[in-house]
């Protein structure tokens, strides 16, 4: 909490020293009475960029990985001379991990602070709420979570031509491994997930995948938030004699239901395969409960990407020596360094120039491997990892050992009316 | 799974969700039933509870020990919140609605600054399953479960066989006269409410193996209490709490045989609320 203060002011001293600065600068040239030096004076001034970040209420800690991601890649790019000549300057805007507060941070990071481009968000609901006020306004919004991927009904939260997206879809972060997790662990899936749309789509897209792969769906169940109780749900799970507990409960409700299992000496029979629980809640089941699970997702701290290290150096750097990210900070950072090459690239900053300039990059400097930018869908073709929970891990760095690695998983094709 | 083992295994689960959740509405059952105070901070005094407990086995005192801490912690809050405020309200029950919903929301926001929002993990004290050969159960539950089954039995002995309970029961049947006869109305008052707290928080400590400690952990407890005791009946400590648990806790697992678990949960509160239509005091009371 204190930590979080710290970066918030710290941020306001340094946006108000430039603006002190620039105020100078524009004071003077007044002074010459020349309006061209002011034009000049304020072009190559800094590339300001909004990033919507829950830095306060339920997502603190979260929050303050995915802004530091971005920030670090933005001090990596400044320390090089910045874009164009120009620095680039973050305006942070706070939404207290209430989606209902994203619209109010985006429209005054657009319409007061002026941004040129904004990124951020973190649940599917925020997106939704800040899309159309980008798409009004006509800004790029850069989008670093997982989640259920575009389909065009849902439009502006997706298939919007001002939205790119840096996380994995389900076609990324499950299929590359169903036959792995098949071969090494039995055909028997039960599906069980927490009741809302992300794991009812991902679910449901990955139903007819499981089955080409030779696997069968033995159950499904969903549960509201805050279930305390889960014995029936087991006693579902063990009658159906799952090999796998395909598995997307979130928050409380998962560790609720993984101290269940493990305490009832049922862990032994069925494996978990979750695509939800990464560092943050890892760390909060416990070495014990989670031991031997499966993970999956585009980045974990514990990958062996040699880009990676210097990724984390850095991190620690910023955030502390035992601070923990997730694969949240990884499409943040992605983000920023991929928007500065596509200035680079486009030689300006309009929204056109970036959207064009982010269509078909590559960038070879992610700490998951190599990423590109698809140019139709505007989704981020990305490295997949399975990756198995370490028995008796001690911290977020070793506690995945990698199970089933796939360099570059395509995503499928948005539903959307391509290209975007 | 034959018949009668799944019968049995069904059975063993109803008895521990029964009990795990008569443990959380224990505390409640005091204060809401005994005094009348409709204490919304009851979900945040298990969370302080469930806090506690994680601290203090941080920081290497055995769980045992941190749990009874846990207890003695939020008793001394609850007889603070007792003396400066709640004493003051009693016969205001709106009043002290809100009052300990304020608490409830203070309570959250302090556990918030001082520990941040990420979920720990406590460690269940006892990891082996046990298997009874028939059934396998998981050991720490059925642990929680005997501690709450002995709890409510001790709560309603001193209720039911002591002087001290004679005089909790005069003053709630009619306070003047018990007033008259010598009775410490303001003093049983605030007895009953530190106990009630205090069970709380040890409900919170015992609770934080079963689901991760967080600030908003109590919540899940929260409704489900309130539903409990007025199932039960207000005011009926013993059977009261068993029954109000089992309907709304332990059932779900009989239903869930025929149905999904969702179904199942959508079932009880259903039922709930037609046994409330026709037993508007709870099932145990006859007023």
């Amino acid at each position: 909490m204190t930590e979080s203060k710290k970066t918030k002011q710290a941020g306001i001293t340094r946006r108000s020293v430039i603006k002190g600065l620039s105020t100078a600068a524009g004071a003077g040239a007044v002074a010459l009475a020349a309006p061209g030096i002011v034009r000049r004076v304020s072009a190559a001034g800094p590339i300001r960029i909004g990033v919507i970040s829950p830095l306060s209420g339920d997502w603190t800690i979260v929050g303050k990985a995915h802004f530091t991601g971005f920030k670090m890649a933005t001090d990596e790019i400044n320390a090089k001379g910045g874009v164009l000549g120009r620095k680039f300057e973050l305006i942070a805007g706070d939404y207290k991990s209430d989606s209902r507060l994203v619209v109010e941070q985006a429209n005054r990071l657009i319409r007061q602070e002026k941004v040129d481009f904004v990124a951020g968000t973190m649940s599917s609901a925020d997106r939704n709420a800040a899309a159309p006020v980008v798409t009004k306004t006509d800004k790029i919004l850069l989008y670093p979570t997982f989640y259920e991927g575009q389909e065009k009904e849902y439009f502006p939260g997706v298939c919007n031509k001002n939205l790119f997206m840096f996380g994995p879809v389900p076609s990324q972060q499950v299929f590359p491994h169903l036959d792995y997790m098949i071969k090494t662990h039995g055909k028997k899936f039960f599906m069980l997930g927490s009741d809302y749309a992300w794991p009812r789509v991902t679910n449901q897209v990955t139903k007819p995948k499981l089955a080409a792969a030779g696997g069968e769906v033995v159950g499904e169940v969903y549960t509201p938030f805050n279930t305390p109780q889960y014995e029936s749900v087991l006693r579902q799970i063990r009658a159906s004699g799952a090999n796998v507990i395909f598995y997307s409960l979130v928050g409380p409700d998962s560790i609720t239901f993984r101290n269940l299992l493990q305490a009832s000496g049922a862990h032994k029979d069925h494996v978990i395969w979750t695509v939800g629980d990464e560092e943050f809640l890892t760390t909060a089941l416990g070495p014990d409960v989670s031991a031997g699970d499966y993970a999956s997702f585009d980045y974990f701290m514990s990958i062996k990407h040699p880009n990676n290290k210097k990724f984390l150096d850095t991190y620690r750097a910023e955030a502390g020596p035992d601070a923990v990210l997730n694969t949240v900070a990884a499409g943040m950072y992605n983000a920023a360094h991929m928007a500065a090459m596509a200035i680079e690239k486009s030689g300006e900053v309009s929204t056109d120039a970036l959207r064009e300039g982010l269509k078909g990059l590559t960038f070879d400097g992610a700490p998951q491997g190599s990423v590109h930018m698809r140019a139709d869908d505007h989704q981020l073709v990305l490295p997949s990892y399975l990756m198995r929970v370490r028995k008796g891990w001690t911290s977020a760095e070793d506690m995945f050992e990698q199970a089933h690695v796939v360099e570059r998983a395509e995503p499928s094709p948005a539903n959307c009316d391509l290209p975007l | 799974m034959d018949a009668l083992s799944l019968a049995v295994s069904v059975a063993m689960d109803a008895v521990l969700v029964t009990l795990v959740l008569a443990m959380a509405a224990l505390g409640l059952a005091l204060i809401y039933g005994l005094i009348g105070v409709i204490n919304l901070g009851h979900g945040a005094m298990l969370t302080i509870g469930a806090y506690v407990t994680w601290a203090t086995t941080h920081a290497g005192i055995p769980f045992a020990a941190a749990v009874i801490l846990a207890a003695l912690a939020v008793a001394l809050i609850g007889l603070a919140f007792e003396h400066f405020v709640v004493r003051h309200f009693y016969d205001q029950p709106f009043e002290t609605l809100l009052i300990t919903w304020g608490f409830f929301m203070i309570t959250t926001e302090v556990i918030k600054i001082i520990f941040g929002t990420t979920m720990h993990p406590v460690t269940s004290p006892v990891t082996t399953p046990l298997d009874l050969g028939i059934a396998v159960l998981p050991a720490y539950r059925v642990l929680v479960a005997g501690i709450s089954l002995t709890l409510i039995f001790l709560v309603a002995a001193v209720f039911y066989r002591t002087g001290l309970g004679v005089q909790i029961r005069a003053v709630i049947q009619n306070r003047e006269v018990a007033g008259l006869m010598g009775v410490n109305i303001g003093r049983m008052y605030k007895l009953v409410f530190v106990v009630g707290c205090g069970l709380a928080g040890l409900a919170g400590g015992l609770l934080a193996p079963i689901l991760s400690v967080g600030p908003y952990m109590g919540n899940i407890y929260l409704v489900r209490s309130f539903f409990v005791v007025i199932m039960g009946g207000v005011g009926q400590i013993l059977g009261g709490t068993i029954v109000g648990s089992f309907l709304i806790g332990g059932s779900e697992t009989i239903f869930a045989l025929f149905s999904s678990q969702v179904f199942a949960q959508t079932i009880v509160f259903g039922l709930a609320i037609v046994v409330l239509r026709f037993r508007p005091h709870g099932i145990l009371n006859r007023r």
